[in-house]
């Protein structure tokens, strides 16, 4: 009966890990991963290890939330509504998960495992209690240190306002191609026109890829118009966007001159979906 | 469920883990790879505790150090990675490649 | 036999809790809005009602996720009844750590209310969503600091030791800034009132703003479970459980856990809700300090 619980979970555990990696949705990854906690603190439940367990659970539960946060955050396609996979050194990393699975099976199977087993009457969250605050008192402090270290880190590392200046004062983003023009916004202290200017040279590479099958048929009509003007300073750039909104005739009159603005995101966030 | 099944199961959630780590671009992802390889990490820990240690106590403090370890990694994990998408706008790794040459 | 039979009681308990908890929700609504009474088949006709409406979807939704978030807060709610003792060894889920079971099952009802936003791909879902996780998760921390203090005189995690540890005085009494803060978790838990940051009136319901049909009636249905497993769990942590001298256990039971669920469907409807940025401020500024004074408390009377 135990046996046969412990498979289905080990099982589902594996299964779900894998399938992190292969779903499009970020959140349906996260809770995959979820899943796989679950199961190993099910599997320490059959152990007897009860509190280590549902401890497991538990924690995974919030951890797996604040996860998913940081997925929608951070991550391109969050619901998985395109299919899309951001690998690089693929075939390495499976021989390298082969690897290390094979050579610890061999490991585990070469070895003669010591066979202590654990008594069936044990009272193993008493003794972890006593434990816990008695002789591995030192474990338990210098854990509630670092995880009092930790918040603190966390909180300063990723707070925006600096003791010289907000953090992303001046930030720009890696380029297209190694080592060259940054693309992408640049974030000014004293607003946009600015970096307008800059994105003026910017525009000119994006003719040249051919990404622009997401992107409606105006910005291919301000792409051709671009070459045609001199280059990039601010008030080309205003004159421009007026040239711009004369030009384009059933184009959204909606959109002022920032509408160029919003290319250099979708171009650097389509990029590394083709280099590989 | 002897002690072989159980360290089979955890080293498989850890190649899992590491194929994961080594693959994925983006940061967050690259996380879910590092989180997976402490998970097999938990289930050996637990799993030596139950079998080789006659349920001595400091097999499950073992355990529970892995869990601190990975609450640690993913607050540490997630703010370095808000620093660094504040600092270089960089949201995949290769866009940190300062140190390559 | 004894799970049979307390797997039986449990079910019978959900399902009569259940149907009181709504009769006493549209009760409390009708009478502060100043009109008549409440019919006791009121949850049937509005069940008929619900599930005789057709189940609208909308483009690209998270189909699983919308069954296993609303199947698994039922199924929470469940569990929480389940740890709750009916008598002194009869509980269906009887381990030495149910505290920590209960308190996972806190967690899950964040991560599954999160969910049930994320998966209709509506906007105002989201919201709804991403505020209760962010006010969900500090609640939870404040009922586990309480938890604690109640499991610190019975000398155990277990909450059948837990309701044996009250037979000389109540928790209520003994520890009398448990309670109010264990109510809080429970008005978030079950999304009511001034927690209500998930299903909220003012984005036009929130995570079930697209619930429409057997979905919102399963919604609605898990929301009042987890109230009955909630108001169990509170009966047996404070008010003494199943303890009381005349009549058997079960009844007792059952009046403390209705009493728990008259006072929270009161405050639910009765105090207002505050923003999120506020009430952030209020759950990590006071109440987890006196939270953490309720463990001290209690701490320091287990000492010697």
């Amino acid at each position: 009966m135990m046996d046969i619980a412990f498979y289905i979970l080990s099982a589902i555990a594996i299964w779900s890990g894998w399938r992190v990696f292969r779903v499009d949705s970020m959140i349906r990854a996260t809770f995959a991963l979820m899943v796989s906690f679950i199961c190993v603190g099910g599997i320490a439940l059959l152990m007897s290890a009860d509190y280590i367990g549902i401890a497991t659970v538990f924690m995974m539960a919030v951890e797996m939330m604040v996860m998913g946060l940081f997925m929608v955050m951070f991550m391109m396609n969050p619901a998985g509504l395109n299919p899309m996979q951001m690998v690089h050194q693929y075939r390495l990393s499976i021989g390298a998960g082969i690897v290390a699975f094979i050579g610890l099976t061999v490991a585990v199977l070469a070895t003669d495992l010591p066979h202590n087993p654990l008594p069936a009457d044990r009272d193993t969250m008493r003794d972890l209690g006593i434990n816990l605050l008695g002789g591995s008192m030192l474990i338990f402090e210098t854990a509630g240190v670092t995880l009092l270290a930790t918040m603190l880190g966390a909180v300063i590392l990723s707070s925006r306002r600096g003791r010289f200046g907000n953090s992303d004062v001046g930030a720009v983003p890696p380029g297209l191609q190694p080592g060259g023009t940054p693309a992408g916004r640049k974030v000014e202290a004293g607003g946009g026109h600015g970096g307008h200017g800059g994105h003026g040279g910017h525009d000119m590479k994006i003719v040249k890829t051919p990404e622009h099958e997401d992107m409606g048929h105006t910005h291919h009509e301000m792409a051709e118009e671009k070459p045609a003007v001199s280059d990039a300073e601010p008030m080309d750039q205003r004159d421009h966007a007026v040239g711009h909104k004369q030009g384009a005739k059933a184009a959204e009159p909606l959109k002022p001159e920032h509408d160029h603005s919003p290319d250099p995101h979708k171009d650097h966030g389509n990029t590394p979906k083709k280099e590989p | 469920m002897t002690l072989t099944a159980i360290l089979i199961v955890a080293s498989a959630l850890f190649g899992i883990g590491l194929f994961g780590a080594l693959s994925q671009k983006s940061f967050v992802m690259l996380m879910m790879g590092l989180e997976l390889m402490l998970n097999g990490t938990l289930l050996a820990a637990v799993g030596f505790w139950a079998f080789t240690l006659e349920g001595a106590p400091k097999g499950q403090l073992l355990a529970i150090l892995v869990m601190a370890v990975m609450a640690v990694e993913l607050a540490i994990g997630f703010a370095l990675v808000v620093a660094v998408y504040r600092k270089r706008q960089a949201d995949v790794v290769e866009a940190l490649g300062t140190l390559k040459e | 036999m004894s799970f049979a039979i307390a797997l039986i009681e449990m079910l019978t308990f959900m399902i009569f809790g259940v149907f009181l908890a709504a009769v006493l929700d549209a009760f409390f609504y009708r009478r502060i809005a100043g009109r008549s009474g409440v019919s006791l088949l009121m949850p049937l006709y509005a069940a008929a009602a619900h599930l005789s409406r057709q189940r609208l979807t909308t483009e690209a939704p998270d189909r699983l996720n919308w069954f296993l978030s609303i199947s698994g807060f039922l199924a929470l709610g469940a569990i929480g009844l389940a740890v709750v003792p009916f008598g002194p060894q009869t509980a269906v889920i009887g381990m030495e750590t149910s505290v920590v079971l209960w308190g996972a099952c806190e967690s899950l009802v964040v991560v599954l209310v999160f969910l049930h936003g994320w998966s209709p791909n509506s906007p105002l879902a989201l919201i709804g969503a991403y505020r209760y996780v962010a006010i969900g998760l500090p609640i939870m921390l404040l009922s586990m600091f309480v938890l604690i203090a109640v499991a610190l005189p019975a000398e155990s995690l277990d909450l059948r030791a837990i309701v044996i540890s009250q037979e000389g005085l109540w928790n209520v009494i003994r520890q009398p800034l448990g309670l109010p803060l264990f109510l809080l978790l429970g008005l978030s838990l079950t999304l009511r009132g001034p927690l209500d940051y998930g299903d909220s009136a003012d984005l036009a319901g929130g995570t079930s703003i697209e619930d429409s049909g057997a979905n919102r009636a399963g919604w609605q249905v898990a929301r009042l479970a987890m109230l009955v497993g909630f108001s169990a769990v509170a009966a047996s942590a404070f008010l003494g459980g199943y303890l009381g001298p005349v009549l058997p256990g079960i009844v007792w039971l059952a009046l403390k856990t209705l009493t728990v669920m008259a006072v929270i469907i009161a405050m639910g409807h009765l105090l207002a809700r505050m923003p999120v940025a506020r009430m952030l401020g209020l759950i990590w500024k006071v109440l987890l300090p006196i939270a953490f004074l309720d463990l001290l408390l209690a701490g320091l009377v287990a000492l010697p």
